[in-house]
């Protein structure tokens, strides 16, 4: 992991944006990096971040993706959180009738009053949401304390409530209304082929038919005529500023800021006695799915709780992964020097790496037909998937704006020397991470350009001149091809089934830092 | 500043030993102070009001303007009922009742601290002014807001500490009754 930010080593994605590793993902089945760019993502579950409660999207939509018991300080936009209060209630019979009365929600303490009428105070839990990093309360804007600490808080509601509402139902009545036109229309279009031709056509009968002969009515729905709302008017006629407005000294702290009014988006009040408690927004888990085949790469655990993955094809367990350590010189242009990288394996199994400054040609050719053809796939892939056609609009808007190959060449302004051989680089063993030892590997010749190696890790010094154009204070760029071996375990073809070896290329490109002066 | 220390502790003020305290400075009755508390009184005497309440790392100073001596008169007046929470810094001129400093806040001198103010955790206030009352200063961009009401007092967290302290922690011990003319309890 390099904890140098911004990190300088990243990775050139299928689709031809610089990420770094971290931020990649690898699906086994193209077998491709991806970048959140060029995924699909779905949504899994929707939860509250602070109760952490799960709420199923049909719920949450009906809610508008809020928390039924959660709310945000409109003052500042934190969570809220339940205070206790015990208030005393002398319970004589009929003053305690009054005490209900006033508390509005009270509960408990009418119930009960069996006590002598004589003043015993009684305590009673009364509950105030509160805010923890500005002190707001429920009690500033007047709301009066409840007696359950959930579930009781009362909505605010504004003035264009009723407009609202209104609107909606209006909208909602035209979407059903120009969907059964549609209906209607192809229906007429294209009559139906029935299931069973020869059934109905052998005895005359049509459906309507034997409806309308048994005294139904017809079984097409009654059209649904958007109810009539009245229009708004715009008017000319503007109410006149108070005159107060001239002569008052302003309080600033009784205005609302631009945060506080737009976090209350339904009356946006402008005086801080307007602020009520918001209900807090949902969070959704997020699942990615790859565009080109359909595989999912990451798909969370549904409960809230749970931080852990059903599927997580995280680049960074998957493709060996480039740390650079040092500059062996300071950075002259036009002069040798060597970057020293540490390169790891995650997986289990030995990897075969070699560093290129390009692709070879034939593996170009195939990248670039491979892109056009994946273009061809993914559009095939739209249409004839149902699943994907249901969310047809927004895919195929995705598609149009992913496939332009992006070109990353000028951002190198480095030559790199590409190494004379390959080398192996040992499976992961967390085991082997504890060893003192130097293993046997050692014993072997290794490369030259090795300069150090501990189990699945490689120190590797490249050789790299920058160009003599460039000028100080200019970064440095270099960019590499890496080869390596990818032993797949999935079966991309039905017939094998044993895992199948393959040379992967990523490119990747390393600001090792600013020319520096003479 | 006097070359010896004159501290004066009510009864029922709960002062560690353990604490740095410097100069003239008089407790009230009900105050609770944390071990590694400092308070200097360098410019003139302190005097903490009742029931409050100052934690570890919190330092309270009255500091010398330069080229000034210390003055007798010149007192740092601490009203009833404040919270000086875990590592705050307070070199206000006077302060009033009911003010909550939060965690790491700063308030320089030259400010006023009114009534039922509230510093929030890593406020920095440094320039001269009068805060008024009911005033919080809340978040990383240190916004104000006005309280309808009064911070509520601590009275539970006080009654706690002043059972809790003496049983890990050495006292000081009150050396001074009002009820008493002669100052030796």
């Amino acid at each position: 992991m390099s904890f140098m930010q911004p990190i300088p080593v990243k990775y050139a994605c299928s689709c031809g944006i610089l990420n770094p590793i971290n931020k990649l993902f690898f699906c086994r089945h193209c077998p491709k990096l991806r970048c959140g760019y060029c995924v699909c993502h779905e949504i899994e579950s929707h939860f509250c971040s602070n109760c952490l409660e799960n709420i199923p999207s049909s719920e949450a939509r009906h809610k508008k993706n809020c928390c039924a018991n959660c709310f945000d300080c409109p003052c500042c936009q934190h969570t809220l959180s339940a205070r206790a209060t015990t208030v005393a209630v002398v319970r004589k019979p009929d003053e305690a009738k009054d005490k209900e009365a006033q508390s509005g929600a009270g509960g408990e303490s009418g119930s009960t009053t069996p006590l002598k009428p004589s003043s015993v105070p009684a305590t009673k839990k009364m509950y105030y949401l509160s805010c923890l990093s500005c002190r707001w309360t429920t009690r500033d804007v007047g709301i009066p304390d409840q007696g359950v600490a959930t579930g009781t808080w009362p909505d605010n509601e504004c003035l264009y409530q009723l407009r609202f509402n209104s609107l909606l139902e209006y909208y909602q009545s035209v979407v059903l209304q120009e969907k059964q036109d549609r209906q209607e229309f192809l229906r007429r279009k294209s009559p139906k082929q029935h299931k069973f031709p020869s059934l109905t056509d052998r005895t005359g009968l049509t459906v309507s038919l034997i409806r309308r002969q048994i005294g139904w009515n017809e079984k097409t729905l009654p059209k649904s005529k958007p109810i009539s709302i009245s229009p708004t008017e715009a008017t000319a006629d503007v109410e006149q500023l108070p005159p107060d407005i001239f002569t008052e000294p302003l309080n600033l702290r009784q205005v609302t800021t631009i945060a506080q009014r737009l976090s209350q988006p339904r009356d946006q009040p402008t005086a801080v006695g307007n602020l009520y408690p918001q209900r807090r927004s949902l969070w959704i888990k997020r699942s990615l799915r790859c565009r080109q085949c359909e595989h999912n790469l990451i798909k969370p655990e549904f409960h809230p709780t749970s931080i852990k993955y059903r599927i997580q094809l995280f680049a960074s367990h998957h493709v060996p992964e480039v740390v650079m350590v040092r500059c062996e010189q300071p950075l002259k242009s036009g002069q040798k020097n060597a970057i020293v990288v540490k390169i790891t394996n995650p997986t289990m199994y030995d990897m075969t790496i070699r560093i290129l400054d390009a692709l070879p040609e034939e593996e170009e050719q195939l990248t670039t037909e491979m892109l056009q053809q994946a273009c061809k796939i993914k559009e095939e892939a739209v249409t004839s998937s149902p699943l994907l056609r249901a969310a047809g609009i927004t895919l195929t808007r995705q598609n149009s704006t992913r496939e332009i190959k992006r070109e990353v060449n000028e951002l190198s302004n480095t030559l790199i020397e590409p190494l004379e051989s390959e080398f192996v680089l040992s499976q992961r063993d967390d085991s082997k991470e504890f060893d003192e030892d130097i293993q046997a590997r050692s014993e072997i010749e290794e490369p030259k350009f090795i300069v150090w190696r501990k189990g699945n890790k490689v120190l590797l010094r490249l050789q790299f001149t920058p160009e003599a154009t460039s000028k100080i204070s200019d970064e440095v760029v270099l960019s590499f091809y890496m080869q390596y071996t990818y032993v797949n375990t999935v079966a991309n073809t039905t017939e094998k089934k044993e895992p199948t070896t393959q040379a992967l290329y990523s490119r990747l490109f390393i600001q090792a830092g600013a020319i520096e002066k003479e | 500043m006097p070359t010896e220390n004159s501290i004066k502790i009510m009864p029922k003020a709960v002062v560690c030993e353990e604490t740095n305290l410097r100069g003239d400075i008089i407790f009230s009755s009900g105050c609770v102070v944390h071990p590694s508390a400092t308070i200097v009184a360098e410019a003139g005497p302190i005097i903490i009001g009742e029931n409050c309440i100052i934690e570890e790392y919190a330092t309270i100073a009255h500091r010398l303007i330069e080229g000034a001596n210390w003055d007798s008169s010149n007192i740092l007046s601490i009203g009833t009922h404040n919270v000086f929470e875990v590592g705050c810094t307070v070199e206000a001129t006077k302060i009033g009742d009911k003010n909550v400093f939060e965690s790491k806040s700063y308030v320089g001198p030259g400010v006023t601290v009114t009534s039922g103010c509230v510093v929030g955790a890593g406020i920095q206030m440094r320039t001269a002014q009068v805060m008024p009352e009911n005033t919080i200063v809340y978040g990383k961009d240190a916004l104000q807001r006005e309280a309808i009401d009064k911070q509520g007092s601590q009275t539970l967290q006080i009654d706690f500490l002043r059972k809790v302290l003496p049983n890990y922690h050495h006292l000081r011990k009150p050396n001074y009754d009002p009820k008493k003319p002669r100052s030796v309890v």
